[in-house]
């Protein structure tokens, strides 16, 4: 009784499903082939694969958003800070800076020195000045495989290679600040291409930060183990592999959260704790209809092992803490009777 | 003809059961229903393709939910627990399982089913097998072409990344589309009019028990297939904050085995009616 059309709907709904669950366990399995555009930033071949935690920032975009000059409004920076700097180094920030890659790396195994840490930042950059600064300061100048090293405090007594700070041009336009071992190391990837962008777990992550002007990853468990937390605090710790961060800014600031539990069950658990936060917070605001619309913009996400919490401060939020923020410093203290 | 020569055409229950299947499956496919059921279930594919077009005709962080640029799998996530999960296959049980045996009951056909020589249970055994089969074809495509559409909006990583979602979605969904339709089969077969007492079982009484604390909710298909949910509560009302408050998910073998239970329970007693009931045309 089965007719050629039923047939033929029951082939087609079958083929569907095959195909779209055949492409799933090919992506599973083996991943999907990278969009040209949502590779992340160029530094990340400076990153060493095993990175603790990668982090990136659009200095530029950040610089001139509205929520900066906002919070400057607000919360004014020692204007002789960012002088200090330049004068220091040679480098204004305002001006200078486009973008920065961040990382973490640990330490050799067994070797008990904490986590060595390194900044990639792309601008403008006057080299000479620089290292002439740097020199002044007593820093040593070292060629190491066609790349200046310049490090500081050499002279330090028993200091370990994470221990020195270095600086280095590799290539123009791209300054390397960090750990010795970390600024040797990222000369060494250079060449050998074993960076970060062939670690597949970080590199999903990346992928997944198009289009925001900051965002973060990392290993929760490895750094919390670097952390060296006392037994009791670390027994407490949720169960998570990996952490991340991204964001935009711009009139307002709109990002997510998002954690990776080791089980189903564990990111359960995270969600329902994030579940009961929100909704004390919600209840707790229940008198400020001010805060109404940045608790509501909270959503609570993700599946399996994921757990995302998504927030967006928007321009009128802004606003309203600002204001807020400025009535608190104009408020006299007044002595209590 | 002799008694015994009529026991001898007769069919066996499975035999029978899938004779009628055969009948029902292009009826239910290609009748005026399917309009209803092509509506629903391509309605979320047309809402991933809008999303998908919105996000490309606008800058990074153009669509907000509740003033948050939530990320394809949280999207996709909210897509099958707010269409899916609480619409589609609660409606899809309720007019479907509702008109198993209603219908041939309305059209006064019933009794040409009750006269071959087949046990009457297997009429509404063949009916539901070809309802769980037109109902899993058409609402599992549906939700693989919204999760390809949705989930890539966070990067094409993110397919394989959420794959276990999807394959728990889909099988969670086909668990929730036989207990739903076994559910309201019963209640077509057992009542005059099964599909306002479904509307309202499915619509009225699920969402009401969910917002209470207590055990009154273990008496609901939606509590024990929520348990298999692999995706975040989406917190997009008030009933859903009170929902999360409330929260008391079963575990994943606890819903199973309830889902499996009410499924056999449901169809067994619906079987059973139809053996035994009198059902009086209206002339």
């Amino acid at each position: 009784m089965t007719t050629s059309r039923t047939r033929y709907f029951v082939i087609v709904s079958l083929l569907i499903l095959t195909i779209g669950l055949g492409t799933g366990l090919v992506a599973y399995y083996v991943g999907m082939p990278p969009a040209a555009s949502a590779t992340g930033p160029d530094e990340l071949r400076f990153v060493p694969a095993n990175a603790s935690l990668v982090a990136y920032a659009d200095v530029r975009a950040v610089l001139v958003s509205q929520v900066r000059r906002r919070l400057l409004d607000v919360l004014p920076l020692p204007s002789n800070g960012q002088k200090e700097f330049e004068n220091e180094t040679g480098i204004n920030i305002d001006t200078d800076v486009d973008h920065l890659v961040a990382c973490l790396t640990p330490p050799a195994q067994g070797s008990g020195l904490p986590l060595s840490g390194m900044a990639l930042v792309r601008g403008r950059f006057d080299e000479a000045k620089i290292e002439s600064l740097m020199q002044a300061h007593g820093a040593r100048v070292e060629q190491y495989k066609g790349s200046r090293i310049l490090a500081a405090d050499v002279h330090a007594p028993q200091r370990a290679a994470n221990e020195i700070m270095s600086l280095a041009f590799l290539e123009p336009g791209l300054v390397a600040v960090g750990s010795d071992a970390v600024i040797h190391t990222a000369v060494d990837l250079k060449a050998s291409g074993a960076n970060v962008t062939t670690n597949d777990q970080v590199m999903s992550f990346v992928k997944s930060f198009a289009g925001n002007d900051a965002w973060a990853v990392g290993r929760f468990d490895a750094l919390t183990a670097e952390a060296k937390l006392p037994q009791g605090v670390a027994a407490q710790m949720p169960a998570i592999t990996w952490f991340s961060a991204a964001g935009r800014i711009d009139s307002g600031i709109a990002g997510t959260f998002r954690a990776d539990a080791t089980t189903a069950e564990a990111a359960n658990n995270l969600r329902d704790l994030l579940r009961g936060i929100v909704a004390f917070a919600r209840l707790q605001a229940a008198s400020r209809p001010d805060l109404q619309p940045m608790l509501d913009s909270l959503q609570l996400g993700g599946s399996g092992t994921s757990v995302t919490l998504a927030f967006d401060v928007t321009p009128q939020m802004f606003d309203q803490l600002t204001a807020a923020l400025k009535g608190l410093r104009r408020a006299p203290l007044t002595p209590s009777k | 003809m002799t008694d015994a020569t009529l026991r001898r055409q007769r069919l066996s229950f499975a035999s029978a059961t899938m004779r009628i299947f055969d009948l029902s499956l292009p009826q239910m496919l290609w009748s005026r229903r399917s309009v209803f059921l092509a509506l629903v279930t391509g309605g979320p594919v047309v809402l991933a393709l809008l999303i998908r077009a919105i996000v490309a005709a606008r800058p990074a962080g153009a669509l907000q939910v509740n003033g948050a640029a939530p990320s394809g799998a949280a999207l996709y996530g909210m897509i099958v627990w707010l269409l899916y999960i609480r619409f589609i296959v609660p409606v899809l049980g309720v007019f479907y399982g509702t008109a198993l045996i209603a219908d041939e009951v309305d059209d006064k056909t019933i009794t040409y089913l009750f006269t071959r020589p087949i046990p009457r249970g297997s009429v509404l055994a063949g009916k539901y097998l070809a309802y769980l089969v037109c109902t899993i074809l058409l609402v599992l495509p549906s939700v693989v072409i919204d999760y390809f559409i949705v989930v890539p909006l966070g990067g094409r990583a993110g397919i394989g990344e959420n794959f276990p979602a999807l394959i728990k979605d889909l099988g969670m969904l086909a668990v929730g589309l036989a207990a739903y339709g076994a559910v309201f089969a019963l209640v077509g077969a057992r009542l005059r009019r099964p599909l306002v007492v479904g509307l309202v079982f499915a619509f009225g009484w699920e969402p009401g028990v969910m917002l209470f604390p207590g055990y009154v909710k273990r008496l609901t298909v939606a509590y024990y297939l929520q348990g298999l949910v692999p995706h975040a509560m989406p917190d997009e009302s008030a009933v859903s904050a009170i929902l999360q408050f409330f929260s008391e998910t079963p575990t994943i073998v606890a819903s199973l085995t309830a889902l499996a239970l009410i499924t056999a329970g449901a169809l067994w007693f619906a079987a059973r009616a139809v053996e035994r009931r009198e059902y009086v045309l209206d002339q």
